[in-house]
């Protein structure tokens, strides 16, 4: 009996001077956020000779059949007293599991610990807000379309997630210019789709091999998927869809002399009203209008409003109106729909040559404010 | 002992050498200061001499100039990373849909890779430069502490511009660049107004100049002229004089002498090549194989074209409806999903081809 409950002591005390040598040696891995930016962190860091990078390396976990050939987190080490810290280059991604190896080097092997980052909930999901030119008939040789998103967008699957039906809802084969460098504004949220110029071209082969995208006397829809993912990985909380008729094609440069303006009353904030007898680029007009001066100077401050269609443009100053002479200017590569400036058409047929204006930055309309 | 007077001068004349010596090797990075690069964008990439490296930045409206001192020659071996983008991915930290490797190039004389990434797909992705050598092996090329310049081009955005006042959603996506003789050529595809920039710019860059814009434009049969946005471009002599050969975003492939390039001028374009429908190249690399020099264009979704420049210089332009075609070119169609292509030497290309599961691999073909 009594040889057996020694046996029992001498086994017990043998457990625990193993659990106590384990937990004197074991190290632990964490992974907190330290200064906004996720941090691991291994301690206690053995002294002597390991190298940092090889008692702990981080790796995004790619499943266990990538997992042998991804290479380690870009990332810097730091040593304070026995802490190991590992900061990756870059910001963690939500969404992504990471993996830490780390191996003490006292023999046991490198063990493994995953982290998952947690998905932020990024507010609502983002909608197309508008498409424009926002007319219900497009000119045949339609030049683009801008579509405008409420929150960022991400890059790279536009030509996915953009089509053109036919009124029998059939797929048009390659409508649009599909470029890798996707033409959005600098905040995401503004796309610039331009319909293949080589088809609306003339005398181009793909205009002969394919036609062009759009034809008069037809109707289409653009449509938006909203499979679309946002910049935070979200899709859209919905599509959306534009339908138009197609008119003959617009060869007209616009004019300065059929554009009306009706003037404002000194002392008041009442805008300037421009309207013209078509519907103009809705970017270029937020652009390249403003109201100036007779001295020409700085353009005057005050707010923008496009409307009926892009066929009316108005100016709201920010300060009331002092009598007095004022242009509106505009510059001469201002477009209409199809890509005709005030300069010259978009197809300048060499044949039958329009005279082109000399071709100065601006034109201007002169109005009185009384 | 008097020296004499040859003596002396002689020995003036080496202290001078020796003085100067030192300076003149590094010319090109005359004006160059050593910190942190701000790319705001990645975009494309072209060597210039002495392993200066341009990048251009559509967002910040710049073009780059970094010295990656990368000069020592090397040779090129046979090039393999498969599953290039999940490496990149991976050692950026994320998953391999969140990266876009934007643009490679070849230094001409070490034979190292430049990747030039966007890590993340918002606006507000990390533009990083990454460096792959002969043995497959990635590291990051930090912009941190760099020697480097910086041309700004004129759309640059104002540090307090707002949305909905305008302007400042104007965006030029730089879609082409190259070196030639002493001057960075940057193409440019607005996100407004269908307008072609072409732009100039003197290297060592200067503090002001953003270089001078020259409009192009092309013809079509002899009978339409447009305005035509430059998509891709290279350098080549033709009989001596440096020429341009551009394709643009419609289809016409069009050679134009450098010298046409003045400040302010309209040049046209003589089409050498109507390349058809979903025929846009992507990259254009020029090589000599047999005597005869060919241009070698990737077009994702067509192959790789092999164009022969014989007779070239005859070329006056695709005038008639009824002419042929231009310079005869055949498409390599085995070589498909060529997302990238650039030189690596007077044998051999450097491709990254992307296969239908996605995954990208970086590896060398022979010039065909």
């Amino acid at each position: 009996m009594r040889a057996r409950l020694q046996q029992w002591v001498r086994l017990l005390a043998a457990a625990l001077c193993l659990l106590n040598a384990a937990w004197a040696d074991s190290i632990t891995v964490e992974m907190e956020k330290a200064g906004g930016e996720y941090v691991f962190r291994l301690s206690p860091f053995p002294n002597g000779s390991r190298q940092p990078n090889e008692t702990m390396r981080v790796y995004v976990d790619g499943g266990p059949a990538a997992n042998a050939d991804l290479p380690p987190l870009l990332g810097s080490y730091t040593v304070d007293g026995k802490v190991l810290s590992f900061k990756p280059r870059f910001p963690l991604q939500a969404g992504v599991r990471y993996r830490v190896v780390f191996d003490d080097g006292a023999g046991s092997g490198p063990q493994e610990r995953t982290f998952d980052i947690p998905d932020t909930d990024g507010g609502a999901a983002a909608v197309v807000e508008e498409i424009y030119p926002t007319a219900d008939v497009l000119p045949e040789n339609q030049l683009k379309f801008y579509l405008h998103f409420s929150a960022p967008m991400s890059r790279s699957e536009a030509y996915l997630r953009v089509h053109l039906l036919d009124e029998d809802g059939k797929r048009i084969t390659l409508p649009f210019l599909e470029l890798d460098q996707e033409l959005w504004d600098r905040a995401g949220r503004r796309l610039t789709i331009f319909f293949d110029p080589a088809r609306v071209k003339r005398g181009l082969l793909p205009h002969e091999e394919a036609g062009v995208p759009i034809e008069d006397g037809k109707s289409y829809t653009l449509v938006v998927e909203k499979e679309w993912l946002d910049a935070g990985g979200k899709p859209l909380a919905r599509g959306f869809e534009k339908r138009f008729r197609v008119g003959p094609a617009d060869r007209e440069p616009p004019r300065l002399t059929d554009w009306v303006v009706s003037a404002p009353k000194a002392g008041v904030r009442d805008p300037v009203i421009v309207e013209f007898p078509e519907s103009l680029d809705h970017a270029l007009l937020g652009r390249l209008v403003r109201i100036t001066t007779a001295a020409r100077r700085a353009p005057l401050r005050g707010e923008i409003t496009i409307d009926r269609h892009e066929m009316r443009w108005r100016f709201t100053p920010d300060a009331p109106w002092p009598a007095g002479r004022y242009y509106v200017e505009v510059g001469t590569i201002l477009e209409d729909l199809a890509g005709n400036t005030l300069e010259r058409p978009f197809e300048v047929d060499v044949f039958e040559r329009v005279q082109e204006r000399v071709a100065g930055a601006t034109e201007t309309i002169g109005f009185e404010v009384k | 002992m008097t020296l004499s007077r040859s003596r002396i001068l002689a020995l003036a004349v080496t202290a001078l050498a020796l003085v100067a010596a030192p300076a003149s090797a590094n010319h090109h990075t005359s004006g160059m200061k050593a910190g942190k690069a701000d790319l705001r964008s990645a975009g494309p990439l072209a060597f210039g001499p002495q392993g200066i490296l341009f990048a251009g930045d559509s967002n910040g409206a710049a073009i780059f100039a970094l010295d990656t001192g990368d000069t020592k020659p090397g040779s090129s071996g046979s090039v393999s990373v498969k599953g290039v983008n999940e490496k990149v991915a991976a050692m950026l930290g994320t998953s391999a849909d969140q990266i876009l490797i934007e643009d490679m190039a070849v230094n001409p004389i070490s034979k190292n890779t430049y990747l030039s990434v966007s890590r993340g797909r918002g606006p507000d992705a990390m533009a990083v430069i990454l460096k792959v050598d002969a043995a497959g092996k990635i590291s990051e090329f930090s912009l941190d502490n760099i020697k480097h310049s910086k041309a700004t081009l004129p759309n640059a955005p104002a540090p307090d511009a707002k949305d909905g006042r305008g302007g400042s959603l104007r965006v030029q996506s730089i879609t082409d660049l190259a070196y030639v003789d002493g001057k960075v050529l940057v193409a440019g595809l607005s996100n407004e107004e269908f307008a072609s920039t072409l732009r100039s710019i003197p290297f060592p860059f200067s503090a002001v100049d953003g270089g001078t814009g020259v409009e192009i434009f092309h013809g079509a049969h002899g009978r339409f002229e447009t305005n035509a946005p430059v998509r891709t471009f290279v350098p080549y002599e033709i009989q001596n004089e440096p020429h341009l050969l551009a394709a643009y975003t419609c289809t016409p492939l069009v050679k134009f002498p450098l010298s046409d390039l003045k400040p302010g001028s309209k040049v046209m374009g003589t089409t050498i090549a109507e390349l058809g429908n979903r025929n846009r190249p992507l990259d254009m690399i020029v090589y000599a194989k047999g005597g005869t020099d060919y241009i070698l264009m990737n077009n994702s979704s067509r192959g790789v074209m092999k164009m022969s420049t014989k007779d070239i210089h005859k070329y006056e332009g695709i005038k008639e409806k009824t002419d042929i075609t231009g310079l005869p070119y055949e498409t390599i169609a085995e070589l498909k999903g060529v997302q990238q292509l650039d030189r690596l030497d007077d044998n051999n290309a450097l491709i990254l081809v992307q296969d239908e599961s996605g995954a990208m691999e970086l590896k060398t073909i022979a010039l065909p």
